[in-house]
């Protein structure tokens, strides 16, 4: 089933950096926008991408994937990938339990 | 209908002052009521004529029409209309609707439509005009009905006049007594009922008139005398208007029909006779179900992905939308043809369809038929079916009995074609309907045809690669769980209700050497795709743990296979070994286990990194005893994760909840408690495999020889001992 839209995607630019703030669920119904939407920039993205996450409330597996392969795209292709970790619990549990928090690249780690 | 309560004083008293008392309705008319002299100067201007010009009849009586409301281009011509008329008796825009442009009081032009009626008033002429604001023509239907009503009163005392303003009305008006004779039917009702003058029509028994007509409601459904709203007036119903499909049963012309009926009241306010406007609304009414039928059938077309369930809603909308009946045939791949849909507006008849059907030849004939269009794709009409295509057609004396009795009367058959392969036809035929299918009709049913078509190749695509998905996943997993010494097993596994989605979960139980191993996991992706990577890690695990003991070093053989992948890969896991009542753990990525017992719940403090996914990361094995009576519940995310309809997830406080009391309870008893709970909470389709493994160590006294008596508690599991392995 699609559940209504639950993800916000902001945008602005720091100096030569990309900031996308994300808002809301990252789950199975949201991540194809949320990936269209990376997509979408990372042909204009200079040196670097931050992924704020701070504001997202949920997060399933497939939001992880997505970071995961963003992170190995990043490597790939030799730009930077920094990420704000979530602020809400349910967000920072599947991060915390894959060991995530640990391996991908927060700028703060997610405690 | 709009209501109108006509209080005692407004009755009017018989003859004499009839004209008074059309004039009191005239005031409040709906339409723009004028009165004009024979110098074109205004002798009456009711309160529509004020709204719709702006000008009140103070201004405007006394002083010429023309400086009021015609526009300065046009004045000239009004007054040389106006001189002719007296000189000559006629004029070309009299007695009937015109459509003119008017001023307003402040000199804005606007479109109205006008109706003027000469008369004379002794031996004066005078003129009455009937006005409508095209612009309020929206509420043009409403406001007709009223006009009648309030008319109904004037005719009784200028049956003359009424004529004269009524007549001119391009929606047909009737007037029927109490025995449904008709009284009075204007210009446009004598055409609308095929009669050429009104002396034909009165000598016509109204029952005659119907039994010329199939008569249909909106919904399919025959109409008797009954229905009719003048009918129901009389029998003391209300009627409400009335939209009817007719179909003149010598012609087969269909017609749409919107009937409006008000009683005609006497002085006792006893119904004297019933007035109708019938307004034909058959244009308008095919546009509207040209559109709706093809937005419902793109609806239908879209909404499942079983092909041949989608297909007998289609049938189903095509009926009495098009036709009475329709079939859908497939075209297979051996060139036959497999009927998946028939639809008839009466279940009942459907049975005709399947004796039928058995009179089908083996073979299609090529040259006609459905066989014709589904060798060509191209469209066939049969407008007119008669007796002898019947007789032609019929291989027994049965067979044209059957023919017969469904009565066939038109055809239509349309390809479902995709490009230029040709999927399978959609036949209509009209039958007890009579009526006939056309021109109108091939386009609109090849217009659902094509969707159709789309509809089903997507299907089959879909269901071939959801049917592949489906089966591999449940391949991967054990058909049932091996018994293993000492313990007691049980899971639940709920997969994704969008079969697109076919998530990732899995399970497995298998014996090594000395012991058992135990593997739940979650593959993250979609469709074929996971199924295949969960296929790749099972049997990764299986074949690595015949020559490693260790569940960390499972895991990080399984890492490095998924790292070797061209696409980024990655898989939770938790594996477990049992040996008597030592349990081996291992966890990567995925939620750590419960520990339930009795009166105690808890989540064991095991973590460990996602398997294929981060670089220099290492697993560790955490080894502790399980107490007799004590309970493993290893779960994936699936079963946290779980929404509720308000958009709430089940949570680890949730699941909690749901297994503290089943402490003591059996394996499938903690399987059916976990399971009713997620049941009660979600309220919208799953779009997560949900999976739950439940391992629980026997009690002591349970009579079973591998259970080792043990001091050590679960409790302290995690830190019980430790071996790192390094990546």
């Amino acid at each position: 089933m699609v559940q209504p839209e639950k993800l916000e995607i902001g945008e602005r630019a720091e100096g030569a950096d990309l900031v996308l703030s994300v808002e809301g669920e990252l789950d199975l119904s949201t991540i194809p926008r949320l990936a269209q939407h990376i997509d979408g920039r990372i042909g204009s993205v200079g040196a670097s991408l931050l992924l704020d996450l701070s504001g997202v409330t949920f997060m399933d597996s497939s939001g992880l994937r997505l970071l995961i392969e963003l992170h190995h795209r990043a490597q790939r292709e030799g730009w930077k990938l920094s990420l704000t970790a979530p602020a809400h619990e349910a967000a920072q549990l599947v991060l915390r339990i894959t060991g995530a928090d640990a391996a991908l690249p927060f700028t703060e780690g997610p405690r | 209908m709009t209501e109108h309560r006509y209080d005692q004083e407004n009755v009017p008293p018989a003859g004499t002052q009839a004209l008074a008392f059309a004039r009191h309705i005239l005031d409040r008319a709906h339409n723009g009521a004028v009165m004009l002299d024979e110098d074109g100067v205004v002798t009456y201007w009711n309160e529509s004529a004020e709204r719709i010009f702006g000008l009140a009849g103070a201004q405007a009586l006394g002083r010429p029409v023309a400086e009021l409301i015609i526009p300065e281009r046009q004045r000239a011509a009004h007054r040389e209309g106006l001189r002719r008329f007296l000189e000559e008796g006629t004029g070309p825009v009299l007695d009937r609707r015109v459509e003119l442009s008017a001023l307003d009081a402040r000199g804005g032009e606007f479109p109205v439509e006008m109706t003027i009626t000469p008369f004379k008033d002794g031996k004066r002429w005078c003129f009455h005009a009937f006005i409508q604001d095209m612009r309020e023509l929206r509420g043009g239907e409403r406001e007709r009905e009223r006009l009648v009503v309030e008319l109904r009163n004037a005719l009784r005392g200028s049956e003359r006049r009424f004529d004269a303003i009524v007549g001119s009305l391009a929606d047909a008006v009737t007037i029927r007594d109490r025995e449904h004779r008709f009284l009075y039917a204007n210009q446009a009702a004598l055409e609308h009922l095929g009669f050429d003058t009104w002396e034909q029509l009165r000598s016509t028994a109204p029952e005659s008139i119907m039994r010329d007509y199939l008569v249909y409601g909106e919904d399919g459904r025959g109409l008797q005398m009954r229905d009719i709203p003048s009918v129901r007036i009389l029998a003391g119903e209300p009627a409400e208007p009335l939209l009817i499909r007719t179909v003149h049963r010598a012609t087969a012309v269909e017609r749409w029909d919107l009937l409006k009926a008000a009683p005609l009241l006497n002085e006792e306010g006893e119904v004297e006779a019933t007035i109708t406007i019938i307004e034909d609304v058959t244009e308008r009414k095919r546009a509207e179900l040209r559109s709706a039928f093809l937005a419902e059938a793109s609806e239908a077309l879209a909404s499942s992905l079983d092909y041949e369930q989608t297909l007998r809603n289609v049938a189903a909308l095509a009926v009495p939308s098009i036709s009475d009946w329709c079939a859908v045939d497939l075209l297979t791949g051996d060139g036959q043809r497999q009927t998946v849909a028939v639809a008839h507006i009466d279940p009942e008849r459907l049975a005709l369809a399947e004796r039928l059907r058995a009179y089908e030849p083996e073979q299609m004939d090529p040259e006609q038929g459905l066989g014709l269009v589904l060798r060509t794709g191209q469209p066939l009409l049969y407008p007119e079916i008669s007796d002898e295509m019947l007789l032609a057609a019929a291989v027994d004396e049965q067979h044209l009995e059957l023919l017969r009795a469904v009565g066939f009367s038109s055809a239509l058959v349309v390809p479902m074609r995709l490009g230029g392969r040709i999927l399978g036809a959609m036949t209509l035929v009209s039958a007890e309907s009579l009526r006939v299918l056309n021109e109108f009709d091939v386009e609109l049913a090849g217009d659902v045809g094509a969707r159709a078509a789309v509809a089903i190749e997507n299907a089959r695509i879909y269901s071939e690669r959801s049917s592949i998905a489906r089966t591999l996943q449940q391949n991967l997993l054990p058909e049932e769980l091996p018994a293993v010494p000492g313990y007691e097993l049980a899971s639940l596994y709920v997969p994704a209700v969008e079969t697109t989605l076919v998530g990732g979960d899995f399970y497995d139980v298998w014996q090594v050497a000395d012991g058992w191993m135990v593997i739940v996991g979650d593959v993250t992706g979609k469709g074929i795709d996971a199924a295949a990577l969960t296929a790749l890690v099972r049997h990764t695990m299986r074949a690595a743990s015949e020559f490693r003991r260790s569940p960390a070093a499972l895991l990080e053989i399984v890492d490095s296979t998924l790292k070797k992948r061209s696409t980024t890969s990655v898989c939770t896991a938790l594996c477990m070994r049992l040996e008597g009542d030592r349990v081996t753990l291992a966890v990567g990525g995925h939620p750590p286990p419960l520990l339930l017992a009795e009166h105690e719940i808890r989540e064991l403090d095991a973590h460990g990194p996602l398997l294929g996914a981060f670089a220099d990361v290492c697993w560790q094995d955490f080894q502790f005893t399980l107490e007799p009576a004590t309970t493993l519940v290893v779960y994936t995310d699936g079963i946290t994760d779980t929404l509720s309809e308000d958009g709430v997830r089940f949570g680890l406080g949730r699941l909690f909840g749901a297994l503290e009391p089943l402490g003591v309870s059996p394996a499938a008893d903690v399987i059916a408690g976990l399971s009713g709970s997620l049941g009660r909470f979600q309220a919208v389709a799953h779009n997560d495999d949900t999976a739950a493994l439940v391992v629980r160590r026997l009690a002591a006294d349970a009579g079973c020889e591998s259970v080792i008596a043990s001091t050590t508690v679960g409790s302290t599991a995690a830190n019980a001992s430790t071996a790192r392995t390094s990546a």
